[in-house]
């Protein structure tokens, strides 16, 4: 599903952010990115939505090289992927309802599959009651909760996390980290990244580790190489 | 449509539509986008008045302008007839021979009436008039000439048709030289095609002007939005899509803005009216204003939002492409 060729990202000021990293991550597989503040994480996720292009080396979404889908076919690609952001990237202006409906606006689905779609969304992280409300009359957890809605509104076949769990307390996050699980349990790739390794270590998933920029420790990528 | 997965549907997809249907569709979502970003003019009403205000005053002044020159070329039509052509006969004629040339010109087909001023009720006449009775009395001989009045047939007024008369009439041999009275009606239509140049650079230039003010509001908009705009694109909005809803601010903006300058505008004839039939009454005339024809207000509205449009646009072009979500 994921598949990093040697790539490499080195920022124009001449910081290399990542070097000559390559795993897989297969179909329907979860997986956790773990590493210190600064040691790549988010570039790499950045690679994966397009967000940054890789200086060296291919990464493959679904056999697609990402090299080769060019700006006007950006969109498009972000359209498979659902995004998580540590600081949910909500639209203050707008209802928890439109917030969600968001990704299927842009699709362009008809106003009655989007209402049915938000509702199913909202239903899943447990916020049917709060369609009406703005971001910011919600707690810190249930707006997370709205932007993992928001991702999977769509039931796109990989989704992203970053830091998902950066802001919440253990009980509230071991709760997103349900939600994770049970979208993979229906099929979703997923790939989370934290730097919280006492959850990681709670839950028997596949561990990437991120150190300056290099893959240190992914059992299957060296059994791989 | 999926890029990345060929086999996945989005929730659009899975509904089977026909191509003419989801035509209709895109149609229909080109103004459903309309009508919402009226709405969100209508949520900050202050800020969309003072633009709008601003728009449709830029707006009046190259109306007004036009309406001065459409008006004055009203004026001046009325006087695009040259009503004499004045002959100065030659000293040298007697009386006789000057009574046979108004004879002979009262003749001409182009001729609808002659008059005949002699050299001494001239005399008389400037003496009576001018004031300078006593200085007269010293000169030796009438330095006037006798004078034939010429006023051509309707057909032979106009400016160039009388020239052409005037050049007939100067070939008669008792004519010294004849005075088309049309210097005055070159030196109008002069000054109403300076007018109207300087009605051209002055809407040029503030025509440009509102084109800049609509990018620099949509630019100040789409800095507001910066952070709705990164997530947009983040969630895979194309650049159509987000362009959408700030190029129908722009043209909504043109709308408005071309409706005011017109409310301004019509106030303004009402308002001038008054003023201008007293002056008419002075000159004891009749003077009616023209104001805007409707077509004249439908080019005013369609221009505006041609301006709104390119404004918009403009801004759009320039400054959604450098919002990237950078930061995850």
């Amino acid at each position: 599903m994921i598949n990093f060729q040697q790539v490499s990202k080195t920022y124009s000021g001449g910081h290399r952010a990542l070097e000559k990293v390559s795993f897989h991550i297969e179909p329907g597989e979860l997986a956790f990115l773990t590493g210190h503040s600064g040691a790549g994480k988010s570039t790499l996720l950045k690679l994966i939505s397009l967000m940054e292009r890789p200086s060296a080396g291919n990464v493959f979404i679904n056999g697609t090289d990402l090299n080769k889908v060019n700006a006007r076919q950006i969109p498009y690609a972000r359209r498979d992927i659902g995004i998580i952001f540590q600081n949910h990237r909500l639209l203050e202006r707008h209802t928890i309802f439109d917030n969600v409906a968001l990704p299927l606006i842009i699709e362009g689905t008809h106003h009655k599959q989007i209402a049915k779609r938000v509702h199913g969304a909202l239903d899943k992280v447990g916020l049917l009651d709060k369609v009406k409300c703005h971001p910011s009359t919600l707690s810190g957890g249930e707006q997370q909760r709205v932007g993992i809605a928001r991702a999977i509104v769509n039931s796109p076949p990989l989704l992203l996390a970053d830091e998902p769990t950066g802001n919440l307390d253990p009980e509230l996050s071991m709760e997103i980290l349900k939600l994770f699980e049970d979208f993979n349990k229906h099929g979703t790739t997923v790939l989370i990244a934290t730097h919280d390794l006492g959850l990681v270590s709670r839950m028997k998933y596949r561990s990437l580790t991120l150190k300056e920029g290099r893959m240190s420790q992914d059992p299957l990528a060296e059994s791989l190489l | 449509m999926s890029l990345l997965f060929k086999g996945r549907q989005n929730a659009n997809e899975r509904v089977k539509k026909s191509s003419l249907a989801s035509g209709y569709y895109f149609i229909v979502n080109i103004f459903r986008q309309g009508v919402h970003s009226l709405g969100e003019m209508w949520r900050t009403p202050l800020a969309s008045m003072m633009t709008i205000a601003v728009l449709g005053l830029s707006l009046t002044l190259p109306a007004t302008l036009y309406l001065v020159v459409k008006n004055v070329q009203q004026v001046s039509s009325g006087f695009e007839q040259a009503s004499e052509i004045s002959l100065f006969v030659k000293d040298s004629m007697n009386p006789q021979q000057t009574q046979t040339l108004v004879k002979r010109l009262a003749l001409y087909p182009e001729v609808e009436s002659v008059s005949f001023i002699s050299k001494q009720d001239a005399l008389s006449e400037f003496e009576s008039v001018s004031g300078f009775g006593q200085a007269l009395q010293y000169l030796d001989s009438n330095p006037l000439p006798d004078v034939v009045l010429v006023t051509p047939t309707p057909r032979h007024r106009m400016p160039n048709a009388a020239q052409t008369l005037l050049a007939k009439l100067e070939a008669e041999r008792e004519v010294d030289f004849g005075k088309l009275d049309i210097a005055w009606l070159e030196r109008l239509n002069a000054l109403l095609s300076l007018l109207k140049d300087s009605v051209i650079t002055i809407a040029l230039l503030l025509l440009t002007s509102v084109t800049l003010i609509i990018g620099n509001t949509i630019r100040l908009s789409i800095m507001d939005k910066k952070e709705e705009i990164q997530v947009m694109k983040l969630v895979g909005a194309t650049n159509a899509f987000i362009h959408a809803p700030f190029l129908w601010t722009g043209v909504w903006y043109g709308v408005i803005g071309g409706l005011f300058s017109f409310i301004c505008v019509s106030l303004m004839m009402w308002w001038l009216g008054s003023a201008v039939s007293s002056v008419a009454d002075v000159y004891q005339t009749r003077f009616d204003l023209i104001g805007l024809s409707f077509s004249e207000l439908g080019f005013l509205i369609l221009l505006a939002t041609l301006l709104g449009f390119v404004g918009s646009y403009l801004s759009v072009n320039r400054y959604i492409k450098e919002i990237e979500p950078d930061k995850v």
